[in-house]
């Protein structure tokens, strides 16, 4: 399993670490992933974290569980974790499995991902009105 | 495949009917088409030419003095053409040939027919008359039994694989009409509009059953990927009933929209929507509710960091 990490790179800009997923996560790939991430964040003490998906066609659930597990693990550490670039029949059937994916912030792609995280007012959107 | 149906007919019905080589065989075989057939169709051929023009004439009279039928023909240069291509397709029955080309040139007949609308109750009802008039001719010509049974069973043999492939064609070309009329509802029903940079519209009028929800939500999260919209304004004021399905698809796109990185506005809540939706207990907290679309664009513009302001009076 050791050999996987280091498969989807992850940089970093100042303070944010940014990271394409551009390979189908497996299990195994998903949870080195999630290791690597980690290991990163304790190592530089990013601010923010960027995980952009457009070059995913299928997240199951089980990856879509261990995105949302970073997150929060992230959060834990005082990093604020976006999701970017979800394609529609990838949240389509996130959420036609029951599947929200609730307490994950997303934005429309990298540029905004970035625009989010910088912006003053960080505070996670709670969808519940202005 | 839309192009392909409007230049050449024919070549896309030789798609949709899956006919290639396999399927010809598999064809041939079930209506006994063998090579001995195909050579006695070819002997007859000097007797078909002999008479081609007597039968041809014959086979308008029938379709010509129906009052229905008649108007597929409108006028005498009409007539003329008509009549010289079935001459050419009378003959072309004892070319003593049944390969793909065959095919091909037979499923021309049955796409001219069904773009002009000849629907197969003629198409069935004058092939009677051309049986009719075959056998009528050949009566004359073949005085051995034998031989006049061996001949008609060769012709009604190409016949029927004929009539096969013109009503294959006439269902094909209908399947293909109901499939567009599908697609045309279904973008009529899910209008999604930019109403502004970033802000999408989408009003929903009628009822709104399963599988339209499943449409709503495709061609929402579509609209929105493609625009790259910050925002979508579901508008339900024209919505009749919104009872739990409905809400529960609601907020299912709701979620995936918000899966992409974008936010949903429900609006055009009435008194009664709202009473029914508390009473259902239906949780709506997720979505960002406004009673007038009005409201609803400007809450929008304030998401993408603009507003609506008076104008400066000079």
């Amino acid at each position: 399993v050791s050999d996987l990490h280091g498969a989807i790179p992850i940089l970093r800009l100042g303070d944010i670490l940014i990271s394409t997923v551009h390979v189908d996560l497996h299990d195994a790939v998903a949870e080195a992933f999630q290791a690597d991430v980690l290991t990163m964040i304790e190592r530089t003490g990013a601010k923010g974290l960027v995980v952009d998906v457009s070059g995913l066609e299928m997240v199951d659930s089980y990856v879509a569980r261990i995105l949302a597990e970073t997150g929060r693990m992230a959060k834990l550490m005082g990093t604020q974790m976006v999701l970017v670039g979800m394609r529609p029949e990838v949240a389509a059937t996130l959420v036609r499995m029951g599947y929200r994916m609730e307490g994950v912030r997303t934005a429309l792609n990298l540029d905004e991902g970035l625009a989010a995280l910088r912006s003053t007012k960080a505070a996670p959107r709670s969808g519940s009105g202005t | 495949m839309e192009r392909l149906r409007d230049d050449m007919p024919h070549k896309h019905f030789m798609a949709t009917l899956h006919l290639d080589e396999q399927e010809l065989q598999s064809r041939r075989a079930f209506f006994e088409i063998t090579d001995e057939e195909l050579a006695r169709l070819k002997a007859l051929r000097p007797l078909a030419e002999k008479h081609t023009s007597a039968i041809v004439e014959s086979f308008y009279e029938l379709l010509l003095n129906h009052r229905e039928s008649r108007r597929f023909f409108p006028d005498e240069a009409t007539i003329r053409r008509v009549k010289q291509t079935q001459r050419d397709y009378f003959v072309g029955l004892f070319e003593g040939r049944c390969d793909l080309a065959y095919v091909e040139d037979r499923l021309r007949v049955g796409a001219a027919h069904e773009r002009i609308g000849l629907s197969p109750k003629w198409y069935v009802g004058a092939y009677r008359r051309y049986m009719q008039l075959m056998l009528e001719r050949l009566s004359e010509e073949l005085p051995n039994v034998q031989d006049l049974r061996q001949a008609m069973r060769a012709i009604q043999k190409i016949v029927y694989f004929d009539m096969a492939l013109a009503i294959d064609t006439y269902l094909a070309a209908h399947a293909d009409t109901v499939r567009r009329h599908q697609t045309a509802i279904r973008e009529l029903s899910t209008p999604v509009i930019r109403v502004h940079e970033g802000i999408l519209l989408l009003p929903l009028v009628g009822a709104i059953d399963s599988m339209r929800a499943q449409q709503v939500m495709e061609s929402v999260l579509a609209r929105v990927a493609d625009d790259q919209a910050r925002v979508i304004i579901l508008d339900i004021a024209g919505v009749a009933v919104v009872d739990t399905k409905v809400a529960d698809n609601l907020m299912k796109t709701t979620a995936a929209v918000r899966l992409l990185g974008a936010e949903t506005i429900l609006t055009g809540i009435s008194a009664q929507v709202a009473r029914t939706m508390v009473q259902l207990g239906v949780d709506v907290s997720s979505m960002h509710t406004r009673s007038r679309l009005a409201e609803g664009i400007e809450l929008a513009l304030d998401i993408v960091g603009k507003a609506i302001r008076p104008k400066a009076v000079s």
